[in-house]
């Protein structure tokens, strides 16, 4: 598939259990060697391949990485960048997150009013959230099904972080 | 000894000084803002008192909230930090009127070290040298217009000014005595420049500050900041505990400091050293305070700044080199002990350096950057210290100084010391603000860094040049960071056989499309 970081576009897809990278004609083979998702660091071996599909160069690195719905900050050789993933050809068409179950802005959980696998309908609070003195009330946009909650009562979230996660 | 402390301060300070206190067997209060309810000083000390609002005024500056809070949690003694309430004479002196111990100097010490001018004649008086310069009076360097008496008098007063100027020597600095953020402040390389600058820097002044008052000073074109530490007990023994070098800032203010300074010979170091001691001396300093001089490496002539009456943000270098704990001592002194060493009895061990790691980007004229720490990852090692009040999920936001955190390396020599915080700063990972962790990183590479070139205007002349910036752009980095960023999706979320990634910018989006993939 193909995966658009602010101007650059990037080809990646499963190859047996690695990943191949390709950007700009150059083909990069991903070992994933270890990963730690608390610390979200993956230690990776980029394995360059050559047209004939023999090794040109391998390095492994550590890379850090964090998400921030469309944010990606990326470290790698201690060097910290933030990305920003779009979508390609639909260039400046945003996502923004039409659910409505994203913290609009920082703020406090006030409270939580559903649980994972609760049936909720069109319209229904499922969380209240409090931010600059004012109370912001997260509603379902249609009816479906608690799929995850991310967000506790007196939990502190900051803007565009998820809150609940509703099965399709 | 001291039953219980309440620290009037927030972030790594706050946390610095409740572990000095831990060690001692002593309680500890914190104080919060309400913007502080989840910050991590609240979270370790034995109790926490909110303050009030997030503006300082309504709670870390708020002195009549502080010392009601101090008396109903029965705490003896108060430790101000640094910054906030730190320097301020009438909270020192009513701390102490309502019954309770300041952990610092006396009122009166911070009251004479407080006001420039008084300061610089009390030094003077004391033998520590001062950067020439006079007072510019009203009139002074005006041109001479005006009625005849008026003309005459001004001119009068102008050929003296010539020569005061000529003793000092060129080039000049002229500031407004009300001053401060550059505003009326002109560098004067010779005579001829010298009335029109006046006249420009007068107005500026005026218009700035409602003040016309101007100061000539000597100027220092690469001048170098350098501080020395001193210490001192209630029972008149104090000592100096070695200098910290200071020159590398931005905006006026410090972003990394080391000792040894490159600098200094033994002889200047002694020298110094004593005159810091009788600085303090002169305002019968006691607890632990900073005499700042500013250094010329050219003529190695050095000049009494100012005295900052409190602890350092940068004090963690002095801690490792002269092996003492300065906080745990502020409290035995404060207590009334005894400072049971005397100035033979300390040496400077290895090298230290500290960095500031700041929520700022130096991409963008070091502006705060606030938000919710998505990643915090602090570096391990021998001779690393990481002094720091924030951690994963903490929020930084707008209201306080956006220190994060305090890198610190000890080693043996300067060229180890700047290798161990090259590796420590690249093991340093902070997502979700930006920091000039980066930009750190560039300094400790330059060349003017590793020969000690480095004066207090260093910074904004070497951006200017461009040659700090660092090198993220690099090609076959930037292939491998796209990749990093495009498998986090998969690997932290997703799974491979059905991928996250898709032209969608949000993987964790609730209302991504999955259809596509069950046809």
């Amino acid at each position: 598939m193909k995966i658009n970081f602010d101007t650059q576009t990037l080809e990646i897809n499963p190859s047996g259990d690695n990943y191949l990278a390709v950007m700009d004609g150059k083909r990069i083979l991903v070992e994933i060697i270890r990963v730690d998702a608390a610390q979200g660091r993956m230690d990776l071996r980029f394995i360059e391949l050559s047209e004939s599909d023999s090794i040109r160069e391998s390095v492994s690195k550590s890379v850090y990485v964090s998400s921030d719905m469309a944010k990606r900050w990326v470290t790698i050789n201690g060097h910290t960048l933030m990305l920003t993933k779009t979508s390609g050809a639909k260039q400046g068409v945003r996502h923004d997150h039409a659910g409505g179950l994203i913290a609009p802005m920082p703020g406090q959980v006030r409270s939580v009013s559903v649980s994972v696998g609760d049936f909720v309908k069109k319209g229904q609070t499922l969380l209240t959230m409090e931010a600059m003195k004012m109370e912001i009330r997260i509603q379902a946009l249609k009816d479906g099904k608690v799929k995850s909650v991310f967000a506790a009562q007196g939990q502190t979230v900051e803007r565009e972080q998820i809150l609940i996660e509703m099965e399709e | 000894m001291f039953n219980k402390i309440l620290i009037a301060n927030r972030g790594e300070i706050a946390i610095r000084i409740m572990r000095a206190c831990k060690e001692l067997g002593i309680k500890t209060v914190a104080v919060y803002s309400e913007a502080d309810a989840n910050a991590q000083h609240v979270q370790l000390a034995d109790e926490a008192v909110l303050l009030g609002d997030a503006a300082p005024k309504e709670s870390y500056l708020n002195m009549d909230k502080l010392i009601d809070t101090a008396i109903k949690t029965q705490a003896d003694a108060i430790h101000p930090g640094y910054g906030f309430l730190s320097e301020n004479a009438s909270f020192a002196a009513t701390v102490e009127s309502a019954g309770l111990t300041f952990i610092g100097p006396s009122a009166d010490s911070i009251r004479a070290m407080g006001d420039k001018a008084e300061s610089k004649i009390l030094m003077k008086q004391s033998g520590v040298p001062t950067i020439p310069g006079f007072d510019l009076g009203i009139g002074f360097g005006q041109a001479p217009y005006g009625d005849d008496k008026t003309k005459a008098k001004r001119s009068e007063l102008n050929a003296g000014l010539l020569t005061s100027v000529r003793e000092i020597g060129y080039p000049v600095l002229i500031k407004a005595s009300a001053g401060g953020g550059g505003k009326g402040m002109r560098v004067v390389n010779e005579e001829s420049e010298l009335s029109e600058a006046i006249e420009s820097a007068r107005s500026e002044a005026l218009n700035s500050f409602g003040d016309e008052r101007l100061l000539i000073e000597k100027y220092l074109a690469d001048a170098h900041h350098i501080e020395f530490q001193v210490f001192g007990d209630k029972h008149g023994n104090i000592v100096h505990l070695f200098e910290r070098e200071c020159s590398v800032q931005r905006r006026h203010q410090k972003i990394i400091e080391e000792t040894p300074s490159p600098l200094l010979i033994p002889e200047l170091r002694e020298q110094m050293g004593q005159a810091a001691v009788a600085a303090a001396k002169a305002v019968n300093y006691y607890n632990a305070g900073t005499i700042e001089f500013i250094f010329d490496p050219k003529t190695s002539q050095y000049y009494f700044l100012e005295m900052n009456t409190r602890l350092q943000v940068e004090h963690p270098i002095t801690e490792l080199t002269a092996g003492i704990d300065l906080v745990q001592w502020q409290i035995r002194i404060a207590a009334g002990e005894k400072f049971p060493f005397t100035q033979s009895d300390f040496h400077q061990h290895g090298h230290a350096i500290e960095c500031r790691v700041y929520a700022e980007d130096p991409a963008n004229g070091f502006l705060p950057s606030t938000g919710s720490l998505l990643q915090f990852i602090e570096p391990h090692g021998p001779g690393i210290r990481v002094d720091s009040g924030f951690s994963t999920s903490s929020e930084v936001n707008h209201f306080y100084d956006p220190l994060l955190a305090k890198l610190i390396v000890h080693a043996e020599n300067r060229e180890t010391a700047i290798q161990r915080m090259q590796t420590a700063l690249s093991e340093f990972v902070v997502h979700g603000v930006v920091t000039n962790i980066d930009f750190m990183q560039a300094v400790m590479a330059h060349e003017d860094f590793a020969n000690g070139k480095v004066s207090t205007r260093w910074v904004e002349h070497t951006l200017e040049s461009g040659s700090l910036l660092p090198d993220v752009q690099q090609q076959a980095v930037e292939l491998q960071r796209l990749i990093a960023a495009a498998l986090a999706d998969v690997v932290f979320v997703g799974s491979k056989s059905q991928p996250a990634v898709s032209n969608e910018t949000d993987p964790f989006n609730p209302w991504k499309q999955t259809k596509s993939y069950r046809n």
